[in-house]
């Protein structure tokens, strides 16, 4: 595993210059410290996800602010991947800032495809490192004790559920808060779809709800919070060391949760098999939808009639999200926490303006700008910082960050869908086994048993099993010693 | 300069002249063959490493029968191969005949024709997904109304209708183009030889199946094998349309590569998949080619 540094003359040449500048300057007014640079620009790649439409509506201040020109691209998620993966094994500087999905951490990391920010953030104090939510941090940046890069837009998952149908229906409100979810399982949310399921709310005959069937890669995004919540692991042990990564995916747990996923895809719309994740967001805001659950984004998307549209959707004002149920009363429960974080290719040749536009559209006042872009709807709440689940602008417009940070705060996206080596391939056969269950071509119980098999062929077939490389006791309280020591706590 | 030197010379001078095409073409066609090859036999996983890592041999190839639906993805790809290119004939032969026959309106539908084959596949995808929706889709819709069963799931989600609504969509986008060059083909035929068969009191049905159809033989044995390989490598529309799905069913060849290479960047599994998938289409066209042109020169 490569780890490279700057130098700590290089950044006191820089970071002297600029030092006199930063005491009682405004938010902006430590980037100063790069103005010199003047007509320095950087390349972003980014994803076209809505939290890239919010940081394109506000980079205007950064370089107000810098003097760096920031040139965005935008590309699909694996057109993203493809042009990363193709400029890494050239070795060009395709990119001095890279949007980085969770799952590509640990292969970009261990290749010394991205550089380590461990030494920027512990030389600069106004990183603020100590505010972002050490889940976050944990889930979608560190690896191997490192962090190679910083969260910019974390999903949690969670429910939205019609209010008006509820009412109809006579179901009380579901619990927002985890205080208050002391008796809510998933064999209730169950009972309620059951409840509502063809129910006639002014004319709409109404699903119970909707999932993400497509596969492979949207069916796990949905399936394995439920699965996860059921108790599933993927592996004998990982994160924690030492490494065993012998499949425990046909287990009990799993085959319950797959057979509950089954009811869920009875639950739905017919056509839901092939729905991907905005598919279901829309499905739900067309307005025959009573319940679901989905990456927290959707908790604002879907007050859209289409997705980004700007057109208001028929339930606005008619919907209000809740936290996950868990498998038994007051029981443990664990989310999936996912999203997209900002990286630095080690082939950057402007590393120190990478690192500040890195801090700056991680930061606090950049999310807030963020969160405050109100082009066709308000369009981004997923926050990283405590600051901001804490600003009362921000909840004033989100009125269910507070649900979203409890979420995030059992957030685990190392044990939902672990980010171990060749995952993606492990991905590829399990959502393509679970689509097969839903679509009645397998049982659950072929579905598990293949799965096994697979994961047993390609981990040995990877050398993951027996794991012959160091392990890294990966665990959340480590990511909270090391966001600690690098905040100079 | 002697004669013997001039005669040689210029005997040998066409060849000299393609050498460099030749030769380029080669190196073209060999060298990433070759080198697909070679990763074939060495474990090389961009998850794992940026190299290869070390020789192993023939595991890639049991990976790719093991760990990928390389079976039911070899049988969805045959089907809409043979299928697709079976039925797109067919059809484009019978609007040949009808822009053959002068009628009215035979212009502009020469003209109209030509416009599903300009669109970029993955536009006929998002078109036909649209069209193809349970949920207000047009084709359902019109179906439904004539009695048609309609799969609740709708046609791209239901494991039985997914591979043949792809096929449909490739056979709208493509049937015109049979049509054109099949129409272009029956202009060359001679019409004297019709007339003197009609003399001899042959009817349409048997000039049709012993004048016309022979004399397009060759145009139509390419247009086939074109179309065949064509089809045998459809990514874009299975892409679009049902992403393989639901489950298995639709999942061709092109995408099983595809998820091999670009989702899970396995080199070393891609490379013995191409292998085979190269093994399988050279026998199945050098197969046509034998009994199409066995008795002819080509």
């Amino acid at each position: 595993m490569s780890k490279q540094g700057i130098s700590r003359r290089d950044f006191l040449k820089v970071g002297g210059a600029a030092s006199a500048a930063l005491a009682g300057a405004s938010p902006l007014g430590s980037l100063a410290r790069v103005a010199a640079q003047g007509d320095t620009a950087i390349n972003v790649l980014t994803v076209g996800d809505p939290w890239d439409l919010a940081l394109q509506s506000v980079t205007d201040q950064f370089t107000e602010a810098t003097g760096i020109t920031v040139n965005i691209e935008s590309l699909g998620y694996t057109a993203l991947q493809a042009r990363l993966v193709n400029a890494f094994l050239t070795q060009s500087a395709d990119a001095d800032v890279i949007a980085v999905d969770q799952m590509w951490i640990s292969q970009y990391a261990d290749n010394g495809w991205i550089r380590s920010l461990d030494d920027f953030i512990s030389m600069d104090s106004d990183a603020n490192f100590d505010d972002f939510v050490p889940e976050c941090l944990y889930s979608l940046s560190t690896w191997r004790n490192s962090v190679w890069t910083l969260p910019i837009a974390s999903y949690a998952q969670g429910i939205m559920y019609r209010t008006d149908l509820f009412e109809a229906a006579g179901i009380d409100p579901l619990p927002s808060s985890v205080a208050d979810a002391g008796m809510w399982t998933w064999e209730d949310y169950f009972g309620i779809l059951e409840q509502i399921n063809g129910v006639d709310l002014d004319g709409t005959s109404m699903y119970g709800t909707t999932v993400i069937g497509a596969q492979p890669v949207p069916v796990v995004h949905m399936y394995s919070q439920l699965s996860a919540s059921y108790g599933t692991r993927w592996f004998t042990q990982f994160p924690e060391a030492p490494w065993d990564f012998t499949p425990t995916i046909n287990s009990d747990a799993n085959l319950a949760a797959l057979n509950d996923w089954k009811r869920l895809y009875e639950l739905s719309p017919p056509e839901s098999i092939n729905y991907l994740w905005f598919d279901a967001g829309t499905r739900f805001s067309q307005g025959d939808i009573g319940m679901f659950y989905h990456w927290t984004p959707y908790f604002y998307l879907v007050n859209n009639e289409g997705y980004l549209t700007g057109t208001p959707s028929p339930v606005v004002d008619k919907f209000e999200t809740a936290v996950l149920p868990t498998l038994t009363a007051g029981g443990d429960q664990v989310v999936s926490l996912g999203g997209w974080s900002l990286g630095m290719p080690s082939t950057s040749a402007n590393q120190e303006a990478a690192w500040q536009f890195i801090k700056w559209a991680t930061g606090s006042e950049a999310q807030k700008a963020m969160g405050e872009v109100n082009v066709k709807g308000y369009q981004f709440a997923d926050f990283s910082r405590q600051s901001n689940y804490d600003d009362a602008d921000l909840n004033a417009i989100y009125p269910f960050l507070g649900t979203q940070l409890e979420m995030m705060k059992l957030g685990d996206g190392k044990v939902v869908r672990p980010p171990a080596p060749i995952y993606t391939s492990l991905e590829g056969v399990y959502g393509l086994q679970i689509n097969q269950a839903m679509s009645g071509q397998v049982s659950s119980e072929q579905a598990l048993g293949t799965t096994q098999t697979l994961f047993e062929n390609i981990l040995r077939g990877n050398q993951m099993i027996p794991y012959g490389v160091d392990s890294f006791d990966d665990t959340l309280e480590n990511t909270k010693a090391l966001q600690a020591s690098l905040s100079g706590m | 300069m002697g004669l013997a030197y001039r005669y040689t010379f210029q005997r040998r001078l066409p060849y000299l002249l393609l050498a460099p095409s030749v030769i380029v073409l080669l190196a073209l066609i060999s060298y990433p063959l070759a080198f697909a090859l070679r990763n074939s036999f060495w474990f090389w996983n961009l998850q794992m490493g940026p190299a290869p890592l070390y020789y192993s041999g023939l595991d890639n190839y049991r990976m790719v029968f093991q760990v990928t639906p390389f079976a039911v993805a070899l049988k969805n790809t045959l089907l809409l191969g043979f299928l697709g290119t079976f039925a797109q004939f067919w059809f484009g032969m019978g609007i040949a005949l009808l822009l053959h026959t002068h009628l009215r309106g035979m212009g502009l539908m020469r003209a109209a024709l030509i416009m599903p084959t300009t669109l970029a596949p993955v536009v006929a995808g998002f078109l036909f997904r649209y069209l193809l929706e349970p949920k207000g889709g047009l084709l359902p819709w019109l179906l439904a109304g004539i009695g048609f069963p309609v799969p609740p799931q709708g046609f791209l989600g239901n494991a039985n209708t997914a591979l043949f609504s792809i096929g449909l969509v490739d056979t709208w986008q493509w049937t015109p183009f049979f049509a054109i060059v099949l129409y272009a083909g029956l202009l060359s035929i001679n019409e004297e030889i019709k007339e003197a068969a009609q003399v001899d009191g042959a009817t349409q049905w048997r000039m049709f199946w012993s004048i016309t159809l022979p004399l397009l033989r060759p145009i139509a044995a390419f247009l086939v094998m074109i179309r065949f390989m064509q089809l045998f490598n459809s990514f874009d529309l299975v892409f679009v349309l049902t992403s393989g799905g639901p489950g298995t069913a639709s999942r061709t060849l092109s995408f099983n590569l595809y998820r091999e290479g670009l989702v899970n960047y396995n080199i070393g599994t891609t490379a013995a998949m191409t292998w085979i998938v190269v093994i399988i289409v050279s026998v199945i066209i050098n197969l046509y080619l034998f009994f199409i042109y066995r008795k002819r020169e080509w």
